[in-house]
């Protein structure tokens, strides 16, 4: 059994819990994207955010170090992180079960990124569920997603029915009344085809599937669960110092696997289509047992010529 | 994420070939660095301000790190231009190994091309120091031209310890050694594949014509190990630069023994 809370009390709730903490919500601006909450009636909960919540676990571009080029034996400098306690409000079970991907490669037991895994402890996860399905490019129901959140809102209309997923999120609702209610699952018009791609390689549908791609890499900025980076040294005009910074990269761009000698492992559109897909749907499975996707299907609305793996997928006979 | 770098003192340079040195590195404070790393793993190496790139053991020495580095690039470069007396910024070792210790009571053949023969140099000492643990020691190496054979001085005295055979792609009409491709050198051999491990390291090409070779001459993927080269940014599983199938290349490479990545598309 969970709790209510009435609507009219959602701004005193988010304070509360919020308290000395960020809150992060979907904002509408240009688009609809996850971003820190000045103003409570900022707030939007109609719609899936484009952008998925990766950029407050791991940045677009960040600084590992400072260099100072001056000081032979001290050239390495760590950059203390500063990352304040946040609570994301208005996350999709889709962000959230992206986040559980990422800890297989960032947390990882021989080698841990402490950036996300700072940010992975100091945030609570409240989510939202999304009755109706918020796109039509949604196909998380084809997913088998985990109920992972701290705490969990269904819309009841004037009312907001709550789950806790967690004891952190259980003590945050101790004190709002009790309410009988199952929250739905998720229904999707789009669909994801599961099957065993091992067999499929060298079929013709991925030809098909990619031949419009333009190699912008609006795919994997998008994913929710894409997060692979480079290492990029920058120094100051003066010379003496530094930085060295992690940057978002895209197995979608060329330059990805360039090697020595100009050569290019995975140069054409249908060997980088295939390398996303096979890492999401086989690789990732293989070695964690999870998909590396959520079925949030930002890749396909973010994408200027809607390619649709999910299309190609369900075509592989 | 990216443990931070140490530095290491350059305590001598050696040219090998056009725009091709060995560094040896040691530890650059007063306190001396018991170095604990494998034949066949690699070091992130950074020119800070420049970036890093991975290179790898070329030696085989508690006391010292020797790297053979050839410019091919901006850190590559840059490294070059270092003196004895300049220090090295690493991070590592990282990665898989040629697994020498469990391979004791085999013939080894090693077989390298161009700047792939580095990392076997170290495997070459290894087995030198182990010498009673193994049988016959076959090498058979490639370069480009005469002028390009790296670690001349180590050659000779391969020469006498173990059955060396060395071949350049191109050679002036008057040159005495051998000329044509390694491939060539390994059908030669006339070798059978009964007892033995092969140990390969050069460019993909390479290993691809070596494989079909040893293939022809009857060895089998099981018996034979060799080192991958990707691109590679982070060296531990996260940027994804290096993936090929599922499987990344700076953490469960780069050393791979062939049988078990047969089959995996780029
Ligand atoms: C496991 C491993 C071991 C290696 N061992 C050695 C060694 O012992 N000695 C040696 O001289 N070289 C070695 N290399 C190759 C060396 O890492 C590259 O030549 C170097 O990274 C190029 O970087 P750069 O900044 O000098 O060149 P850049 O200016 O970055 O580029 C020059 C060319 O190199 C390509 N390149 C960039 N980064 C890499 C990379 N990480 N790997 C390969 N190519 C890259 C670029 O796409 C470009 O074509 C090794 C590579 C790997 C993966
Ligand atoms: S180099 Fe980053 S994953 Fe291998």
């Amino acid at each position: 059994m969970g709790k209510v809370l009435e609507k009219k009390r959602l701004k005193e709730f988010l304070s509360s819990v919020s308290k000395g903490a960020e809150l992060i919500a979907p904002v509408k601006s240009d688009t609809l994207r996850f971003e820190i909450i000045k103003d409570f009636d900022d707030i939007c909960l109609e719609g899936r955010p484009l952008f998925p919540v990766k950029k407050f676990f791991s940045p677009a571009r960040h600084d590992i170090f400072k260099l100072n080029l001056a000081d032979k034996n001290k050239a390495f400098e760590e950059v203390k992180n500063k990352i304040k306690p946040r609570v994301i409000f208005g996350g999709r079970l889709c962000d959230f079960n992206g986040l559980l991907r990422l800890d297989k490669l960032f947390l990882a037991k021989e080698f841990q990124d402490e950036y996300y895994k700072e940010a992975r402890e100091k945030t609570l996860l409240i989510g939202i569920n999304c009755v109706p399905a918020p796109s039509k490019y949604c196909f998380c129901e084809s997913m088998n997603l985990d109920k992972y959140y701290d705490l969990f809102f269904h819309d009841l209309g004037d009312k907001y029915y709550i789950e806790a997923g967690s004891p952190k999120g259980e003590s945050l609702i101790l004190k709002l009344e009790d309410y009988d209610f199952s929250i739905p699952a998720i229904k999707c018009k789009k669909h994801l085809e599961k099957k065993d791609l091992s067999g499929f390689y060298d079929s013709p549908a991925w030809k098909d599937g990619s031949k419009k791609c333009l190699n912008c890499g609006k795919c994997t900025a998008h994913c929710t669960t894409c997060l692979c980076f480079d290492v990029i040294d920058e120094v100051d005009a003066d010379l003496k110092k530094g930085k060295r910074f992690k940057e978002w990269d895209s197995c979608q761009f060329t330059n990805f696997t360039q090697v020595a000698g100009g050569f290019v492992f995975r140069k054409d559109y249908v060997a980088k289509f295939k390398h996303r897909i096979y890492h999401k749907l086989q690789y990732f499975r293989e070695r964690f047992g999870m998909d590396m996707c959520t079925g949030c299907g930002r890749c396909i609305e973010s994408c200027p010529r809607l390619i649709d793996f999910t299309e190609t997928v369900n075509k592989l006979k | 994420m990216l443990s931070k770098s140490t530095p290491l003192k350059i305590v001598k340079k050696e040219k090998q070939a056009d725009k091709t040195y060995l560094f040896r590195l040691e530890g650059s404070g007063k306190k001396k660095i018991k170095f604990d790393y494998k034949i066949g793993q690699f070091y992130q190496v950074s020119v800070p301000g420049i970036g890093e790139a991975p290179i790898s053991v070329c030696s085989f020495s508690e006391d010292f790190l020797e790297f053979n580095i050839r410019g091919v690039g901006d850190v590559t470069d840059k490294l070059l231009e270092l003196e004895v007396g300049d220090n090295i910024w690493i991070r590592g070792p990282y990665g898989t190994s040629y697994p020498l210790d469990k391979l004791k009571g085999n013939n080894i053949m090693i077989i390298g091309g161009g700047t792939g023969i580095a990392p076997l140099r170290g495997a070459l000492k290894y087995l030198e120091m182990h010498r009673a643990d193994f049988e016959r020691v076959h090498i058979f190496f490639g370069c480009r031209s005469p002028e390009e054979v790296l670690f001349k001085k180590d050659m000779h005295h391969w020469d006498r310890i173990f059955d060396l055979n060395l071949t350049v792609d191109k050679a002036p009409a008057n040159y005495k050694g051998k000329v044509g491709l390694v491939t060539k050198i390994v059908e030669e051999s006339g070798l059978d594949n009964r007892n033995k491990v092969v140990l390969i390291c050069g460019p993909p090409i390479m290993m691809k014509f070596v494989i079909k070779t040893l293939e022809s001459m009857g060895f089998h993927y099981d018996q034979i190990f060799l080192s991958h080269e990707r691109r590679m940014k982070c060296g531990v599983g996260m940027c994804g630069h290096c993936m090929i199938s599922g499987i990344y290349v700076c953490k469960d490479g780069p050393v791979f023994r062939y049988d078990k990545i047969l089959g995996m598309h780029e």
